[in-house]
C-alpha cells in the first residue's frame, strides 16, 4: 500500500476543498470496505485520503420529511437494512441492503460508499492486468472469463456490471441524491447518477472528482416495491443478477401503474427496462404478466459468451420481485 | 498393550482442550509470532503464466524507506512457467513498504506462449507449455485392461450408459497461509522457525539439509495450526527465502502468503474428466465400466495426479474394466496432495455414473449398490480378519442400512426428475474409502510430577484436528485421570521425531505410542510410589482418581500419591521398529492390526433442493456413516466428519480456479469470486460413527470428503432427473442441463 496522508476534515465544504479536479489522486474515504481494498491491491493508490468519519451531519438520523425521507450518505448499511419505517415503505431499498456482504461490510460500509464503489470486475481488481480502466487498450472481460459480467454489453467497452444494490431500488424508487462540489450542492436523480466508465479516468458514477454526495432523498409515494437478488450463495456474495420494481396498485387483480423494473448486475450500469414495464403497465401483477415483463426485459439482451444464463435469471428475478411486491406466495421458497 | 476393553474416556465426547485458547486469541500462530527488531518479507512473483526474465534493476527498490535485504530466488536464464512463480524476496520493516520495494523492481520479461485450459493443453502441439526438460503437454497414455475386454464387456447388457464427468481444478484455500518466521541464533549457526507445517519435524531436517546446518540446529516450532489438507509438508521456497532473509539482515523475518498467493501457489487439487461407458444386468449388477479421463496437476510431473482405482469402491466387483488415462500439463502451480489425493476424482468418476446407468435400468441406486458392493476378500478374511479387505462388505452393508434408516430413504427417494414445482428435491448417495495407515517413530514422553501434574510430549503437530485432546485422553484413560488433567506439548520438533500428519495417519500413528507411553508411565509410577508405601508395585492398583494400596486395602488420592514421589516419573512409549514388526508377525499384528488399523468404508448421502428456474442448488441436509476402527473422541470424530462434508459441498458447489487464456492468470485468486460456502449455505450434517474398537485406531482426516461431492451430484440428478456434468454445479451448469431435458 502506497503512504498517503489522511485527512480528517469537520465539515462537507472542508472536504470537498482537498478534493481535486482529476480522479486517482484524492480518494474519499466512508466505511473503507472498497476503497482499503483497492489500496492494498495497489489499484487505487491515492496520496491524499479524505476521512468522512469527522462529518457529523454525513451521520444524522434519516430526515421523515411530508413528501420523502432523506437519508444522510453515512448511514451504514446495517442502519438502512435495521430501519422499521423504511423497511416498511421501501422494502426494494432495505432488503438489498440486507442482503450485501457480512455483517463487518454492512456495519462499515455506507449508503454514500455503496452508491460510488468501485466496480468488482476480476481484470480491474488485477494489478497485473492492464484493463480499459486502468489505462489500457482492451476489456479483457470480452473475450476472457466473463460469467459475473454485463447481459446488455452492446455498445459497451467495457463490460463490467454495476455492483450496487441499492442504487438499483433506488431508482425504482425514484430517488434523489444530493452532492455537493466546489460551487455548491446539486440534485441528481439516481436514475441518471451511474454511468458505464471507459478510461483510467472515469468512475462508475457522474459525479465530478471534487463532488461528493451529502443525502439520498426517496419520495414518500406508497408505491409497492421489492427487490429480488438470484444468489449462489446465501453468505457472503455477490447477486448473480438483482431487479428492484414498484408500482402503484397492481395487487388482486387490479392494474398496476407507474411501474418501474430496474435490473442489477446486468449491465455497465443499474439499467431501467422500459420494455418490460410497459408489458406490465395497466395490468395486474399475475403470473402470466410477470412473466411476459421479464420476457420483455431481455429481449434487447446481448449476452457475452458466459453470460447467457444470466438472460433467464433476469427474467425469473423481474417476476419473483414482482410476486414480492405484489404480496403473491413465494413459490420458489419450498 | 492392547486397547482397554473397559474404556472410560476413549470412545465418549470430548471438547478438544485448546478451544478457549483458540477462541480468545489466546494461541498463537505463525503469523502471530512478532520476535524483537522482526521485518517483513514478500516476494516477487512473475505476472506472466510463462516468461523468461531479460533484466532485473533492484537499485529503485533498495532506496524504498525500509528497505533492509533482498535475496534472489531465480536461477540465470530460467523459464518461469506459471503466473505466480517466485522471481525474488524483500524484507522490509513494515508488510507495506515490502510491498513497496517488490513493486519498486524494476524487471523486463520475455513473455511465452502460455497453456491454461486442459482441453487447449489436450489439443495444443508440444512445446508449447515451455520449459527446459520434458516438454511435452500430454504425457503418454496410460491403458489398463482386463483380459478380453473388447470382446465381452458389453455383450449381453441388459442397459448400457454412456456419459461425460468431470471436475475443475480448486485451490486448498487454507484459512491460515503457508509460510513462517525465521530466527537465527546470534552466530548464525542455528535456526528457529515458527512454521505453519502438517511436518514439524521433516520441516526443521528440511532446512537443515537448505541450509547445510546439523538437524538438531533447527527448531521447529508450531503448536497451532490453521490447516494444510496436504499442502503444507515442507518449509517451501517461501519459508527458505525468509530464512535466507533472516540470515543476510540478521534479524528475524516473517513470510506468510497472502490470499492471492495462498490461492495461486499454496497448492491445488487436480481437475479431472471422464468420458464413461457402463453396463449392468437387468438385476443392475454391473458387468462393464470403460472410462477414458484426462486431467491437469498444473505445471508439474504426473506424479500428483493419482486417478488410482477406477471404478473406485466397484473395482473388485465388476468382471470388466477398461481405463485410459491422459495427464495433461499446463502452465499453472503444480498439484499438491490434497485431502484424499485422487478420491474424489475417481468417486465423481464412478459413482454418478452409476446412478445414471440405476435410472437406465430404473433401479433404486441404494438397492444398486447393495447388488455392487466388492466381496470381502477370503485370503484377508484368514489372514488379517480386522482389515478393510476382510471386513468391506459387512461394513459397507451395515453402513447403508444405517443411512438408509437415518434419511428415511425408503421413504423420500423417488425415481429421477419426479417432482413439481420451481424447487426439486433430489436425494443422492456415494461410497467411499481411504487407507491411512500410521505408524511410528512417533515417542511420546509423559511425566509425573510431585505436584500431580502430567505433561505429554510430541514434536507431533495439531493441525486444528484435537490431536492434542486426542493425546490428553488417552493419557487420561490410563493414569485414572481426565483429559484436563493432562498438559500436552505437541509442535516442537526438539521433542525428537514424528512422522508428518497427512493421509489420515496421525491418530493411528500416534495413538499406540502415547498408549504405551502413559501405561509406561503407570508403571514407573507405581514402582517410585511402592517403596513410599512401604508395599510393592503389584499391590497398587491405579484406579479412576486414586491408588488403591491391596496391602493395607487403604486408598489415596492422585495428589497425595504424587505428592510422595521424590522426584518426578518419567517414561516414553513408541513403535518399534519397522525392521522389528517386518520380522514378527505377532508383534505387527498387535501395532498394525490391533492398535492400529488402516482402511475404511463410509457412505453419505445429500439431499439437495434445486430452483430449476435459476439453477441454484442448495445442500439441504446431509447423512453420512462412517467408519473408523477404534474412536478415541467421538466429538472429534464427528466435527471431522462435519468439516469433510462441508468441504465436500464446497467443492460440488463453489469451488473452481478460473483461468484466463488471455493472460494466464487465475482471475480468481481471492475468497470472493473463488467462493466458499458460508453457515448458510450448509446443510445440517447428521453423523454417525461406526464404533469398531477391534480394528484399532484408523484416521478419520480424508474419508469424509472423499464421496460428497458425487452424493451431492447424484441428488440433483435425483431431483431434476438429468445430469449436470461438470462440478461446481453451478447456476449456469444446471441450467444448461436442465436446458437438454427431454
Amino acid at each position: 500500500m502506497r503512504n498517503f496522508t489522511y485527512n480528517r476534515p469537520a465539515t462537507v465544504e472542508q472536504a470537498v476543498g482537498l478534493l481535486e479536479a482529476r480522479f486517482g489522486n484524492a480518494e474519499l474515504l466512508a466505511g473503507g470496505t472498497d476503497l482499503h481494498d483497492l489500496q492494498k491491491e495497489y489499484i487505487a493508490q491515492p496520496t491524499k485520503v479524505v476521512s468522512l468519519s469527522g462529518i457529523p451531519a454525513l451521520k444524522a438520523a434519516p430526515t421523515i420529511g411530508d413528501k420523502s425521507v432523506t437519508l444522510p450518505a453515512g448511514m451504514t448499511l446495517a442502519e438502512i437494512a435495521g430501519h422499521a419505517r423504511l423497511k416498511q415503505w421501501f422494502p426494494a431499498l432495505t432488503e438489498a441492503a440486507d442482503q450485501i456482504g457480512g455483517p463487518q461490510t454492512r456495519n462499515m460500509g455506507t449508503l454514500g460508499g455503496n452508491l460510488c464503489q468501485r466496480n468488482r470486475c476480476w481484470y480491474f481488481r488485477d494489478e497485473h492486468t492492464p484493463c480499459l480502466l486502468k489505462g489500457g487498450d482492451k476489456c479483457y472481460a470480452i473475450e476472457g472469463e466473463n460469467k459475473f459480467h454485463a447481459v446488455f454489453s452492446q455498445g459497451h467497452r467495457c463490460v463490467i456490471v454495476h455492483p450496487s444494490t441499492l442504487g438499483t431500488g433506488l431508482i425504482a424508487l425514484d430517488a434523489t441524491a444530493e452532492v455537493q462540489g466546489p460551487n455548491g450542492k446539486r440534485t441528481i436523480r439516481l436514475a441518471e447518477f451511474f454511468k458505464a466508465p471507459t478510461a483510467r479516468d472515469e468512475r462508475e458514477h457522474v459525479l465530478a472528482a471534487n463532488e461528493m454526495v451529502l443525502s439520498v432523498s426517496i419520495p414518500y409515494t406508497g408505491l409497492a416495491n421489492a427487490s429480488y437478488e438470484v444468489r449462489q450463495k446465501l453468505s457472503y456474495d455477490w447477486p448473480l443478477v438483482q431487479v428492484a420494481v414498484s408500482f402503484q396498485g397492481g395487487r388482486n387483480g387490479a392494474p398496476a401503474t407507474q411501474v418501474k423494473i430496474v435490473l442489477g448486475h446486468a449491465a455497465p450500469v443499474p439499467m431501467v427496462s422500459a420494455a418490460a414495464a410497459a408489458v406490465l403497465e395497466g395490468k395486474p401483477v399475475n403470473e402470466e404478466n410477470a412473466v411476459a415483463a421479464g420476457r420483455a426485459a431481455v429481449q434487447t439482451a446481448t449476452p457475452l459468451s458466459n453470460t447467457g444464463y444470466k438472460t433467464r435469471l433476469l427474467e425469473v428475478a423481474i417476476k419473483r420481485a414482482l410476486y414480492l411486491a405484489a404480496g403473491l406466495p413465494k413459490y420458489w421458497e419450498a | 498393550m492392547p486397547w482397554p476393553t473397559q474404556r472410560r474416556i476413549i470412545g465418549t465426547k470430548v471438547q478438544r482442550l485448546d478451544g478457549p485458547e483458540k477462541s480468545t486469541g489466546m494461541a498463537k500462530y505463525s503469523y502471530d509470532r512478532n520476535p524483537r527488531g522482526l521485518l517483513h518479507a514478500r516476494i516477487l512473483r512473475c505476472p506472466h503464466a510463462h516468461a523468461k526474465i531479460k533484466r532485473i534493476d533492484l537499485s529503485d527498490a533498495e532506496k524504498v524507506p525500509g528497505f533492509r535485504a533482498s535475496h534472489l530466488a531465480v536461477k540465470d536464464n530460467e523459464e518461469l512457467m506459471f503466473a505466480g512463480a517466485e522471481i525474488l524476496a524483500i524484507a522490509a520493516d513494515t508488510e507495506e513498504h515490502a510491498d513497496d520495494c517488490i513493486r519498486a523492481v524494476k524487471i523486463e520479461f520475455e513473455v511465452l506462449p502460455h497453456l491454461v485450459k486442459e482441453a487447449e493443453a489436450l489439443a495444443a502441439k508440444r512445446g508449447t507449455l515451455g520449459g527446459a526438460e520434458d516438454v511435452t503437454n500430454v504425457l503418454p497414455a496410460n491403458t489398463d485392461s482386463t483380459d478380453n475386454f473388447a470382446k465381452l464387456a458389453f455383450e449381453g447388457a441388459a442397459a448400457i450408459h454412456e456419459g461425460t464427468y468431470g471436475v475443475s481444478i480448486i485451490s486448498h484455500q487454507c484459512l491460515e497461509s503457508h509460510g513462517l518466521v525465521a530466527e537465527w541464533d546470534e552466530k548464525q549457526t542455528s535456526l528457529t522457525v515458527y512454521a505453519s507445517t502438517q511436518a514439524v519435524p521433516r520441516t526443521a531436517t528440511g532446512l537443515a539439509a537448505t541450509f547445510k546446518l546439523k538437524p538438531t540446529d533447527v527448531k521447529c516450532i508450531t503448536p497451532f495450526m490453521g490447516g494444510g489438507f496436504g499442502s503444507k509438508f515442507a518449509a517451501d521456497i517461501q519459508g527458505e527465502l525468509a530464512a535466507e532473509l533472516a540470515r543476510k539482515a540478521k534479524v528475524p523475518v516473517k513470510l506468510m502468503l497472502d490470499r492471492a498467493e495462498e490461492v495461486t501457489v499454496g497448492g491445488m487439487r487436480p481437475s479431472a474428466f471422464g468420458r464413461v461407458k457402463i453396463a449392468a444386468a437387468k438385476d443392475g449388477k454391473i458387468q462393464a465400466f470403460e472410462i477414458e479421463c484426462y486431467g491437469s496437476p498444473g505445471v508439474g510431473k504426473a506424479a500428483a495426479v493419482n486417478f488410482g482405482v477406477l471404478p473406485y469402491i466397484y473395482a473388485d466387483s465388476i468382471a470388466h474394466k477398461k481405463k485410459t488415462n491422459r495427464i495433461v500439463r499446463m502452465n499453472v502451480q503444480t498439484a499438491r496432495a490434497m485431502r484424499a489425493p485422487g478420491h474424489p476424482q475417481n468417486c465423481i468418476l464412478t459413482d454418478q455414473p452409476f446412478d445414471d446407468l440405476a435410472a437406465k435400468l430404473d433401479l433404486n441406486p441404494l438397492e444398486m449398490r447393495l447388488t455392487n458392493l466388492p466381496p470381502n476378500d477370503p485370503d484377508a478374511v484368514k489372514e488379517a480378519p480386522n482389515s478393510y479387505l476382510a471386513q468391506r462388505n459387512t461394513i459397507y452393508r451395515r453402513q447403508i442400512e444405517i443411512v438408509r434408516k437415518m434419511s428415511d430413504w425408503d421413504r423420500t427417494w423417488h425415481k429421477p426428475g419426479v417432482g413439481t414445482g420451481a424447487i426439486r428435491t433430489g436425494l443422492g448417495m456415494a461410497l467411499h474409502t481411504w487407507g491411512g495407515n500410521g505408524k511410528g517413530p512417533n515417542p511420546t514422553r509423559i511425566t509425573i510430577s510431585a505436584d500431580g501434574s502430567v505433561l505429554a510430549q510430541s514434536s507431533s503437530q495439531d493441525l486444528g484436528t484435537a490431536q492434542r485432546t486426542v493425546t490428553a485422553i488417552i493419557t487420561a484413560e490410563i493414569l485414572g485421570l481426565m483429559p484436563r488433567d493432562i498438559t500436552v506439548r505437541v509442535g516442537d520438533s526438539a521433542h525428537g521425531p514424528s512422522t508428518p500428519s497427512g493421509g489420515s495417519t496421525t491418530c493411528p500413528g500416534t495413538s499406540p505410542a502415547i498408549l504405551l507411553a502413559a501405561e509406561n508411565a503407570r508403571t514407573a509410577f507405581l514402582a517410585a510410589l511402592a517403596p513410599r508405601l512401604n508395599t510393592t508395585a503389584n499391590m497398587l492398583e491405579l484406579q479412576t482418581g486414586r491408588i488403591l494400596n491391596r496391602t493395607t486395602n487403604g486408598t489415596i488420592t492422585w495428589r497425595e500419591a504424587c505428592a510422595l514421589l521424590q522426584a518426578p516419573v518419567t517414561a516414553e512409549g513408541d513403535w518399534p521398529a519397522d525392521a522389528a514388526l517386518d520380522k514378527d508377525a505377532a508383534l505387527a499384528r498387535l501395532w498394525r492390526q490391533q492398535l492400529s488399523n488402516q482402511g475404511v468404508g463410509g457412505v453419505q448421502i445429500a439431499e439437495v433442493k434445486v430452483d430449476i428456474e435459476t439453477g441454484v442448488v442448495r445442500c439441504s441436509r446431509f447423512w453420512t456413516v462412517q467408519d473408523c476402527g477404534l474412536i478415541i473422541n467421538k466429538l472429534g470424530c464427528e466435527s471431522q466428519v462435519a468439516g469433510g462434508v462441508i468441504m465436500g459441498i464446497n467443492y460440488a458447489l463453489f469451488e473452481e480456479c478460473i483461468y484466463d487464456r488471455q493472460t494466464g492468470r487465475q482471475v480468481n485468486a481471492d475468497m470472493e469470486f473463488y467462493k466458499l460456502g458460508g453457515i448458510q449455505d450448509m446443510p445440517n450434517i447428521h453423523v454417525h460413527m461406526m464404533d469398531m474398537p477391534e480394528r484399532g485406531v484408523i484416521g478419520i482426516g480424508e474419508p469424509p470428503t472423499i464421496s460428497t461431492a458425487a452424493a451431492v451430484g447424484n441428488a440433483i440428478f435425483n431431483a431434476i432427473g438429468v445430469r449436470v456434468p461438470i462440478a461446481p454445479f453451478t447456476p449456469e451448469r444446471v441450467l444448461a442441463a436442465l436446458a437438454q431435458r427431454k
